[in-house]
């Protein structure tokens, strides 16, 4: 009787709220959106300048990456928001926060493309070069094509990574959805079921990249 | 011509002696910047009733955020000119020492350790623990339930001093430690605690929200302070946020006070006495 | 504030940070321990041929693996006390630890036993080997040597995850950090200091675990 009581008490307040947790979805999204866009443009530029870039640049990037990956998202996203502003760059919350998932983003998919680029054969550029391709179009026809079969699984895995990630935000006042969730729970004291809610919520974005992510790996697998 | 050009030379020497814009900024008061900038930017938090928190459609609401608007007419006769910044409670002190906020009131307890990284305001509330029954409890007051001895049990939120803290005012009770607020309520409603204990505000605004059902076992201890922060070293902006509060709980803006006052904490204020100063009683 | 950079404070208080260092060691290890032995048996039961194993296995890992790390310690710290399992603050942060890693832990060894030839299975048998003992014998073993570079890196990763423990207030690495930053304002050094404290931890581990995989590989 007091669970059914509970539930019932739960749709009501979920129902006044949703306003407010339609908001928190969409600035998740916009978040997530943001970090996964930009992180992998900037990670694109990474991974290109970890298998070509000369040795400098190469040492440089490395250290990045390596600094990045051992660095945990909360620190970078703190560093972001408090760092940053000892600098002259004095970012309010959301923006603070989705440079640092960006940051995260990009050394992740600078990764994941110098790992794919770096497992193609060398035979294949060779042959390229052999019949007389230029370098973009050895880019362009060859390498990425082979290149984005491997690149896209974990780059959707990455971007689920993102919207994971994006609920650290709620720690520096972004109101997304666990903030939000958060402050439901403050008024109506119904922690249980919106901590559950939040959880189901986010299961159910992540799980439909996830589904995304096979459909691609099948669409773009080679015919065996 | 020579009186001319001392003239000259007099002037531009008296205009660059009169105030380098560099320094005048950098001396400026935070309460002229505020005035400047026709806005003031508070921190506080969204996840504490009922001091700050969402209403259902959203508007951020509590008794901290009504202290802002109390500064924010004070400064631009307009409780509208104010942003909130939200900020968890770790960030209420980092918030104003990086100049994020101008000022933060999200139920703050002054400490002597906390009081050498920041300026605190004037109090603007002064919190203890409370007893909460239930409205049908076996229990008429805080001398029946000390009576009990150990037959009472306590419901309160896990802390280091919770224990002590509790035999502080009942000597004998059973002490049960919760999570969370909301579990220390549920326990007393469903009968496995016959007492409540917890910030005296935070129970008048679950009593307020369920009227009739609990009461107040008439007594508190554990005092404590709260006040809003501001940076060190600017006294004009302390003095004015200090003037600001003090007039809301003794002056012109007693009203506003004791409106918010009654609608999160649900007593009436007397007002204050006309004639000797009521704060050097 | 002052442009110069000043590590005073934080070499003050460089004991506390090396204690939420500990702290934070301790957290993961305990975590990935009892991750390990849910990962090892949602593992089995996800290659079990009953379906009484398989659902409920399978439906663990994709439920984990696509929730916040943050939700499910908030929602193990807040909410199960509601349902009767109150822990305290360390223990429901190395319960959720454990939850979380054991989801991805389970496809680690699931991958791993699935390298291991399912020829010295029979062979087992044929020599009269039981099913424990040849588990526990002969696929155990060879299985932790393909699993150790993704242990390793899953071990990496948990340690990260340890900094959410500052969000409810466990004295971990991050949450001294913020400490030391409320007391003395100088946020750059700090958080330059306490980055530079995470990515050498990492960078030790790993190396660790790479010696440990040339120690323990089988000679070719």
């Amino acid at each position: 009787m007091g669970m059914m009581m509970d539930l019932a008490a739960f749709f009501d307040q979920a129902w006044v709220a949703r306003l407010a947790i339609l908001k928190g979805l969409g600035t998740t999204v916009a978040v997530s959106a943001l970090a996964i866009c930009l992180g992998t443009i900037l990670g694109v530029g990474v991974g290109l300048a970890l298998t070509y870039g000369a040795r400098p640049l190469r040492w440089l990037t490395r250290g990045y990456t390596d600094f990045i990956r051992g660095t945990p998202v909360l620190v970078l996203v703190f560093a972001s928001y408090y760092v940053l502003g000892t600098v002259g760059l004095d970012l309010p919350p959301f923006e603070a926060g989705v440079l640092a998932l960006t940051v995260f983003c990009s050394s992740h998919v600078g990764e994941i493309v110098r790992g794919a680029l770096q497992a193609i054969p060398a035979g294949q550029s060779e042959s390229a070069k052999a019949i007389g391709l230029t370098f973009t179009q050895t880019f362009a026809y060859v390498l990425a094509p082979q290149a984005l079969r491997q690149i896209l699984p974990a780059w959707v895995n990455t971007a689920a990574e993102m919207v994971k990630a994006s609920t650290l935000l709620s720690i520096i006042g972004v109101g997304e959805l666990l903030l939000r969730i958060q402050e439901l729970i403050s008024r109506t004291f119904l922690s249980l079921d919106f901590y559950f809610f939040a959880g189901v919520l986010y299961f159910a974005v992540n799980y439909a990249i996830e589904r995304f992510g096979r459909y691609v790996e099948r669409r773009s697998a080679l015919p065996t | 011509m020579k009186t001319l050009l001392t003239l000259a030379a007099g002037l531009a020497a008296l205009t660059f002696l009169s105030a380098s814009p560099a320094d005048a900024q950098q001396n400026q008061s935070k309460l002229d910047k505020v005035l400047a900038r026709g806005r003031l930017v508070m921190g506080t938090g969204s996840t504490n009733a009922p001091w700050h928190f969402k209403s259902a459609d959203d508007k951020l609401q509590g008794f901290d955020i009504d202290m802002g608007r109390i500064i924010a007419k004070a400064l631009f006769n307009d409780p509208d000119k104010i942003d909130f910044v939200i900020q968890s409670s770790d960030a209420r002190i980092p918030n104003i020492t990086t100049d994020k906020v101008d000022i933060t009131c999200q139920f703050m307890t002054v400490t002597g350790e906390r009081a050498q990284q920041i300026a605190f305001t004037i109090p603007y509330y002064r919190e203890g623990v409370g007893l909460m029954l239930k409205a049908d409890s076996k229990y008429a007051d805080y001398k029946a339930l000390k009576a009990a001895g150990s037959a009472v049990t306590i419901s309160v939120l896990q802390n280091v001093y919770a224990e002590s803290m509790i035999h502080a005012a009942l000597p004998d009770a059973k002490v049960d430690q919760y999570e969370s607020v909301d579990l220390i309520y549920q326990a007393l409603s469903s009968g496995r605690s016959d007492a409540a204990a917890t910030d005296q505000s935070s129970l008048a605004w679950y009593m307020a929200q369920n009227p009739g059902k609990y009461r107040d076992a008439g007594y508190g201890w554990n005092p404590q302070t709260y006040a809003c922060g501001v940076k060190r070293g600017d006294q004009d902006w302390v003095n004015f946020v200090n003037t600001a509060l003090h007039e809301a709980m003794t002056g012109v803006e007693f009203d506003a006070y004791a409106k918010s006052f009654k609608t999160w904490f649900g007593k009436d204020l007397p007002p204050p006495a006309i004639g000797f100063p009521v704060e050097f009683k | 504030m002052g442009n110069t950079l000043n590590f005073a404070a934080v070499w003050r208080s460089f004991d506390l940070l090396l204690e939420g260092l500990a702290l934070s060691l301790g957290l993961a290890f305990a975590g990935i321990l009892i991750g390990c032995v849910i990962g090892l048996i949602v593992a089995f039961s996800l290659t079990a041929k009953a379906q009484l194993w398989r659902r409920p296995a399978r439906l663990y890992v994709t439920i984990i693996r696509n929730t916040p790390i943050l939700v499910l310690i908030l929602f193990a710290y807040f909410a199960l006390p509601e349902l009767g399992l109150a822990l305290s603050k360390t223990n429901s942060f190395i319960l959720t630890l454990a939850i979380y890693s054991g989801a991805y832990l389970a496809e680690v060894f699931r991958a791993g036993l699935a390298a291991v030839p399912t020829g010295l299975h029979e062979a087992g048998l044929a020599i009269g080997l039981r099913e424990g003992q040849i588990r526990n014998s002969v696929i155990l073993p060879l299985m932790l040597r393909n699993v150790l570079p993704s242990l390793g890196s899953t071990f990496i990763s948990l340690f990260k995850d340890t900094s959410l423990a500052a969000a409810i207030a466990i004295p971990e690495l991050t949450f001294e950090a913020r400490k030391i930053n409320v007391e003395s304002f100088r946020v750059v050094e700090t958080w330059i200091v306490t980055c530079l404290l995470y990515v050498a931890t990492c960078a030790a581990l790993a190396a660790l675990i790479r010696y440990a995989e040339r120690r323990l590989a089988i000679p070719r």
